[in-house]
């Protein structure tokens, strides 16, 4: 069996399972917190490809989460586009956002691109949280182009309230799952494929990459732009689960958040960023009662993580099967 | 006329207060090839800091400097001791050690607002009154805060040029390998620029506070704007750094006066990524040769 057949047959195993949970678990609550948890699960895996595959080290990721979010909102908000239109529509948007930034970044290396990156998502939340001049005048009050401080909300939905009622969490359930299923067999076939050799190359010996005519400028372009789709896809349906966006999803704790999924998981693995996110999403609910200490605990968990297991806790597995391995 | 001695007087302000937090900064990346992302944090601690000493202990202001520099260079201290040591080694030490700084920054700014609350508090370190010039007020905060800043440069241009240390710190910030080579230990070498780092923080955590009120998350726009200004000027280059601030928070009070105060922060950051695209290793840096 080839890896990449055993990571999709890991992958459909494990959404067939999932996909009898809310069968099993009738609380709300729950359910509503794994449809969080499989958006973050396409992030993660998308953000991944570009920090951990291609070791671009890209901060844009959430600013790209947002553009979907913001771009389905705005769709539907102002044409009234039904949202399974404006969701792919959205994603195209945020395709072209990111193939732009990868443009902008193409000459810098390392940390150049982090502080790119990060001032371009801060250049966009000024713009959205600045932005106070009336562009309609709704009943509701006057309503800047970009939403301001209090961003969009009533836009539209997937349709789900009217046909099931009070169930609709479940089909969103659904859709979710769907959505961090696709991403997970999209992470799995660009990273055991030719692409994935192509930017694992130019982030191990670039030097070496170029002399055997691997394009920098080209598969650079390709790792942001097919990292972005379903990252802004990821956003529009953040966007309609909650029914709202707003400038929250700029800011730096949910960044740190995702960041920290990826890195205590293992960068640039395909089930690290997974693993870190389940344990990260169980580690938050578990500390939710601490209160301020939340943070704290996050913050520590991120730093002890990069300092002790650099390689993550995929690195940690992996490690342990050579040690077997050579006692064997 | 007025209007353009006020815009220079709070411009020089301005680029005062940036430059000093950037020294810091530019000395880490320059050293160590790292970058503080907890930068924002300990300079939002120094000026809690002053603030303890001097409201609570009833200390005098310049012993709240000093108290405030000195617990901020331990921070720095321990910053390097506890991630930055163990992790030099390690081929992917610069983006680690940008991840592991920002866990610890988290800490810190929460530990900050666990210990005295999320509301804002002014800073008590504060020069009431003003020089006319003409007919234009320039707070006499500001031309101490002018005065503060031209002195800490010059003693680290001075700690830079004149003293072993410095000599070391520049050894090492030019060539890691010969300077290890010439018997420098460049371990603490790298202890002494992050615990300097974090006094100069202390010092322009205080000055920002003075002008802005203290607040647990008021590191992070400084932070991010000594950022910008050390990437503008290129990573790593003190003196390219002081003048870019300079430059920059000038720039900031025209916009500010020109387009107004939302946008100026903006217009810099896009004026930022033009820079990095037309010149990807800053204004003053030189671009690396690298060998294959």
């Amino acid at each position: 069996m080839t890896p990449a057949r055993r990571d999709v047959i890991i992958c459909l195993v494990a959404a067939a399972a999932l996909s009898l949970l809310p069968a099993l678990v009738g609380m709300r609550y729950a359910i509503t917190q794994m449809t969080v948890f499989f958006i973050w699960v396409v992030v993660v895996t998308q953000w991944n490809l570009v920090l951990g595959v291609a070791g671009i080290f890209s901060l844009a990721q959430m600013a790209l989460f947002a553009v979907g979010a913001y771009a389905t909102a705005m769709l539907g908000y102002y044409f009234a586009l039904p949202m399974i239109l404006a969701m792919p529509a959205a994603a195209a948007v945020t395709v072209a956002a990111s193939v732009v930034i990868g443009l902008a970044c193409l000459r810098l290396r390392g940390p150049y691109v982090a502080l790119l990156t990060l001032a371009i998502s801060q250049v966009i939340y000024l713009l959205v949280v600045n932005d106070t001049a009336c562009f309609t005048n709704p009943p509701s009050g006057c309503m800047p182009f970009l939403g301001g401080v209090r961003g969009f909300s009533r836009f539209g939905d997937l349709g789900f309230r009217a046909l099931l009622g009070s169930k609709w969490y479940i089909a969103h359930y659904y859709v979710g799952l769907g959505l961090a299923v696709l991403a997970v067999l999209f992470s799995i076939a660009i990273i055991h494929g030719p692409l994935g050799l192509a930017f694992k190359a130019l982030r191990d010996s670039p030097g070496y990459a170029i002399s055997r005519g691997i394009s920098k400028f080209k598969y650079q372009l390709w790792v942001f732009g097919l990292s972005a789709f379903f990252t802004g896809l990821a956003g529009a349906f953040y966007a309609v689960q909650f029914g709202a966006v707003g400038p929250i999803v700029f800011s730096l704790a949910v960044l740190l958040f995702l960041l920290s999924m990826i890195v205590v998981g293992g960068m640039g693995t395909i089930w690290g960023p997974l693993l870190g996110a389940v344990l990260l999403m169980l580690a938050d609910e578990g500390m939710r009662e601490l209160g301020d200490w939340r943070d704290i605990g996050l913050g520590l968990v991120l730093a002890v993580f990069v300092i002790l297991l650099p390689r993550g806790l995929a690195g940690l597995g992996a490690g342990l099967r050579a040690l077997l391995a050579r006692r064997a | 006329m007025d209007v353009i001695v006020q815009v220079v007087a709070s411009g020089l302000t301005l680029g005062a207060m940036y430059a000093v937090s950037t020294i810091g900064l530019a000395l880490v990346y320059g050293s160590l090839n790292m970058l503080n992302m907890a930068h924002g944090a300990i300079l939002a601690l120094g000026g809690y800091v002053c603030l303890y000493a001097m409201t609570t202990l009833g200390l005098p202001g310049v012993a709240g400097v000093g108290l405030a520099m000195i617990v901020c260079g331990l921070v720095g201290l321990a910053i390097y001791h506890l991630a930055a040591r163990p992790m030099l080694a390690s081929r992917n030490f610069e983006t680690q050690i940008f991840i592991a700084t920002i866990g610890l920054g988290a800490v810190l700014e929460n530990v900050i607002l666990r210990l005295f609350g999320p509301q804002p508090v002014a800073q008590p370190l504060n020069l009431a009154g003003a020089a006319i010039v003409g007919t234009v007020h320039i707070p006499y905060q500001n031309i101490l805060i002018l005065a503060v800043a031209i002195a800490m440069m010059a003693a680290v241009a001075l700690l830079l040029n004149r003293t072993r240390t410095g000599r070391a710190i520049r050894a090492t910030a030019q060539n890691r390998d010969a300077a290890q080579l010439m018997g420098i230990r460049i371990g603490r070498v790298y202890a002494q620029v992050l615990a300097l780092s974090g006094a100069l923080a202390a010092v322009s955590g205080i000055m920002i506070s003075s002008l802005s009120g203290l607040l647990p998350n008021m590191g992070g726009d400084p932070m991010l704007k000594a950022f910008v200004i050390c990437v503008v000027a290129g990573l790593g280059n003190v003196y390219g750094a002081v003048a870019a601030a300079i430059v920059l928070g000038l720039l900031e009070s025209i916009i500010q006066y020109v387009l107004g105060v939302q946008y100026s922060f903006a217009t810099l950051l896009v004026l930022v990524i033009v820079v990095l695209i037309w010149r990807p290793a800053g204004l003053f840096g030189r671009s690396q040769v690298v060998r294959l």
